[in-house]
This record gives structure tokens, sequence and C-alpha cells, in this order.
């Protein structure tokens, strides 16, 4: 599949779907008259893309990209978001391009969005948002985000957080979902408390085993009360000290696109344990059996299978933390540079419940490599900044292979991992192609 | 970003030539799926709920593509397709996102 085919923008969606694009830039509806109406906040984010007033808004025609914003090169926001791949815009899910990802923390307009059903409303008063935890607890609790707040010890972790299918794209033959290429990854910086904290003030029995999470998100079949999504983890995965309630992100309440006003963090395990907008933790007594967590979905083959093999279901099991990986965000791929002259090559590297223990990079196909210098991480789960130095020898093409190391010893392949149906967990070493003049 | 007065200059161009000219390129064109038999079957029963976009991205054999509407039907809340618009949406959808296209 060529790149062309994969990378959207918005002026593509335009293009496309016009007053869709209308709604999930501007969030301009459109009215029985076609007419777009525009109010409130999509009359402000318009106005502040064009550059002023817009003193005829309610004549504009829907579906209509602002010819100020289809004639300037640089893309305007969906979301907030700028430079991001538009993987799809019906469930919104967005993927960043590596070299936005060199920042130690990913900006919030960088950042990655993976959502299964539709973005809910935002609330209008977050503080009084309600979180249920029930189940096998001894004090089922509802505990109000200002409870949360309060009650609670506030922490701040930087933490990576990684789509199950990032690098889907990679497989063959092709799995179904998002074709992901590097980019469904971010580092945050988030706010919140502890779930441990919580679980222990509703005071877990002893038959608790599995969490179920559920989120305020509709489906998209625009069922009531269905969910899009529900999926959970191992307790000792939700008593994990890093496992967090986040509120902010970045220094900021958390976004609604984000899953504002409250979500959970899970890292190292497949960002959809990572529920958004959270209303409900359910404490099983069994692993969670909710939309995302049975059948193919979220599942890996318990035995390696050859690529396109029919899987019976049984064969299946539930995904567990994600692969020692890495990316390299500097210099961008296709970039010339001077042969003979020595210049950085960077990224970060992460690796699920582990460290990163060794970082290398080789610039002739895998024949040799060269470690680079790695950073600790700030705390666990912190994605870990590598640097290395590289001078290449005579004009050409060149790849550069990027290849991390957990603390266990396990490494990335080379080659795309164990094919599996939904594509899950492809952590292959991360190319980019110089040319060397 | 550009100068604030530019944005300014051209938006009120722009504005007045949305007046005269009304809404151009507006056609919704099935949401980018291209032309061909299923065509409209395809954008009629997939997009009630998602875009085209999850569609244009795949390449699926036969046997995933039949997978996939039965697991929408299934899993995802989709409605059932009488068998022959059924028959029709798969045969375009492996035409089109198939392996060799």
């Amino acid at each position: 599949m060529s790149d062309q085919k994969e990378e959207r923008g918005l002026r593509e969606l335009y293009d496309q779907d016009p007053e869709r694009a209308d709604y999930l830039a501007f969030g301009r509806k459109t009215e029985t008259d076609r007419r777009g109406f525009l109010k409130g906040a999509g009359l402000t984010a318009m106005m502040l893309a064009v550059g002023g007033a817009i003193p005829f808004a309610r004549n504009m025609p829907s579906g209509l990209i602002p010819s100020a914003l289809a004639d300037t090169p640089e893309d305007f926001t969906l979301f907030g978001k700028t430079g991001i791949i538009i993987r799809n815009d019906r469930p919104v899910n967005l993927e960043t391009p590596a070299p936005l990802l060199d920042p130690d923390v990913t900006p919030i307009e960088n950042f990655f969005v993976r959502n299964n059903g539709g973005v809910p409303e935002a609330t209008a008063d977050p503080e009084a948002w309600t979180l249920t935890i029930d189940g096998e607890v001894d004090n089922p609790l509802q505990l109000t985000l200002a409870q949360l707040q309060s009650d609670f010890e506030t922490v701040t972790l930087r933490m990576q957080l990684e789509c199950g299918g990032n690098g889907r794209a990679g497989f063959n033959p092709s799995p179904r979902g998002n074709q992901w290429a590097i980019g469904a990854v971010g580092n945050g910086e988030w706010t919140g408390c502890r779930l441990r904290d919580v679980l222990q003030q509703a005071g877990l029995k002893s038959s608790a085993v599995y969490t179920g999470h559920y989120g305020a998100d509709p489906h998209l079949s625009g069922e009531p009360g269905r969910p899009s999504i529900s999926r959970g983890v191992p307790i000792d995965k939700a008593l994990e000290p890093h496992t967090l309630l986040v509120w902010g992100m970045n220094g900021e309440p958390l976004p609604l696109i984000h899953g504002g006003p409250l979500r959970v963090v899970a890292a190292g395990w497949p960002g959809s344990c990572s529920q958004k907008w959270l209303t409900r933790i359910w404490v099983r007594d069994q692993e969670h059996d909710g939309p995302g967590m049975t059948g193919l979905s979220y599942r890996m083959p318990r035995n390696p299978v050859p690529p396109g093999a029919e899987v019976p279901h049984e064969d299946m099991v539930v995904m567990g933390p994600m692969p020692v990986k890495s990316v390299i965000t500097f210099p961008d791929t296709l970039t010339d540079v001077r042969a003979d002259e020595a210049f950085e090559v960077r990224g970060h590297a992460w690796a699920g419940e582990h460290e990163v223990q060794a970082m290398h990079v080789s610039y002739d196909f895998g024949a040799t490599w060269v470690e680079a210098e790695l950073e600790p991480p700030t705390n666990r789960y912190d994605w870990q900044r590598w640097r290395a130095r590289i001078t290449l020898p005579a004009a050409g093409y060149y790849e550069i292979w990027a290849r991390a190391t957990d603390d266990t010893g396990v490494m990335q392949p080379a080659v795309v991992p164990g094919w599996n149906p939904r594509g899950y967990g492809n952590n292959s070493q991360h190319r980019i192609a110089l040319n060397a003049a | 970003m550009r100068g604030r007065k530019l944005r300014t200059g051209l938006a009120c161009a722009c504005l007045g030539l949305m007046m005269a000219g009304g809404a151009s390129g507006q056609t919704s064109d099935f949401g980018g799926l291209p032309a061909g038999p299923g065509q409209l079957e395809t954008f009629g029963n997939c997009t009630a709920c998602h875009s085209t976009m999850i569609i244009t991205q795949q390449n699926f054999s036969r046997r995933t593509w039949d997978e996939v509407l039965t697991w929408m039907v299934e899993d995802q809340g989709m409605w059932e397709m009488p068998s022959e618009t059924r028959q029709i949406v798969l045969d375009y959808l492996v035409t089109h996102f198939g392996p060799e296209s």
C-alpha cells in the first residue's frame, strides 16, 4: 500500500465528506437548510483559524473548506491536532509521524488518538464526573472527580502509551483494523491518583482477579447503552502503583479527545486497557469478558500460526504487556546527509513492563551495530532517550535500523514478528532511509 | 501561522466568492469509494456507522472481507443485509480493496 493512499489530511476529508469534516474541525453541524450554522466553540475555532470575525457566518455554506485555509500550505487542526496522519475520521483515529515523536514528552497537539466508538459530548461540569467502583469489593464506591482529586494522593508520571495494533501495516496478509505504521504511540505526562489507592478504599475481596473498565463513548451503531469497548487488566496490574486514574495531561486538564475528564492509564499494556471517558470499574472474579476482550480482538494465538491462518477463537489468548520497541525520531526518513561527516541519530525506546537496557543502530542493513547512548527513564514506563553518532563512509543510499534490547535480553526483531489475525504487537526494528552525498 | 491581515483579507475575499458562487465541490461522492458495481450498496450499508476511511485503507482476501461483514452483524450492531446485497457488497470490497488491488 502506498504512503499516498494511507496519509490523509483534513483537506482530503473535505473532498470526501465535507459536512463531516466541518463537524470534526469546527463542531459545525449542518442544519436542514444545508447552511452550516456556526455558533459557540465552532465559530470561535473557525474565526481563530481564518484570523478574524466572519460576519456572514450564518450564510456560510456547510462543508466548504474556508478559502483562507484552503490556500495555505499548512493544515489546520482536527481536535487541536497538527501534523497528524488521519487514519480514520469516524471513529477518529490519528497517528503521529515519527519526527513529531522527538520531544521527551509528546505534545498534546501531536499525540496519537485511538477510538473504537464516538467521542462523547464534553461535560459542562468535570468535577461532578462520577466513577463507580463495584463488583468484587467490600464497599462499592461512587466518587466524583473532585473527590478523586481531594481524597487521594495526586501523582504525576511520564509514561508511554501505545496502541496494541501499532505497526499493523507491516503484517502480510493485511490484518483487519487501522493500518498504523509506527506512530500509534506517545509519551505523556499524566496527572492523577493511583487506581490501587481507590481499590483499597473499596476493599478488594479475595475473589478479585481482573478489572472491567467502562467509558462514556457512544457505540458507532448508535445503540444507547452499548459499550464501544470494555477491556480491563489483571488485578496485579491494577494494583501496580503506576496504574493511574488520570485527569491531567502534560500539565493541562485531560483533553476530551484523550478521554477527558477521566481515564485509566495502564502503561506498558495495549492502549485499550487505558479506558477513556471512564465511568465504571467493575472488579471481576474472572477474566473480564466485555467487548474487546473476546473473539479475536486484542488476542494473540496461544501458539505461533502461519501468516493468514484461520485461528479458532478458543486458541486465542488475551494480549499481555507490549513488547520492546524503539523509534527513530531524527533525522526524518529520506533526508539528505553528507558522507564522511558525523551526525546524530536519535529517538526513544520502551519495553512494556521492562526497562530498555541497550540500544543499537546499524547503517549497513544489520551487518554491524553501533551502540547508542541510552538515558534512564525518569520513572518506570517513561520512554528512554537514545542517541548515536554515525558517519556514512561514502555517497549513496543507506538505511538506519534501530534495535532496542530490554533488561531480560529480549531484542526487537529485524523482520515482522509472528503473524496474528488482528495484527498486534509488531515491534520490528524501525528503519529510515538516508541519501549521503 | 500566517499574518492575521493576510488571513482576514483572504477570508473576506473567499466569503465574497461564496456568496456569489454558492457551494461548489459539495458532492459527497460516496466518501471517496471508487466507482463500480456495488459502490452505492457499500456506501449505503457501511457508512451508517463508520466512514469509508476504514474501508479504503484495507487490502483483504475474500475470506477476510466475508468475516468482517459477519462480524459487523454479530458483534457491531449492523443490520443483516439481504443475501444478494451482501454478495454485491462483498464482490465490490474484494474487487477494490482486495489483495490484488
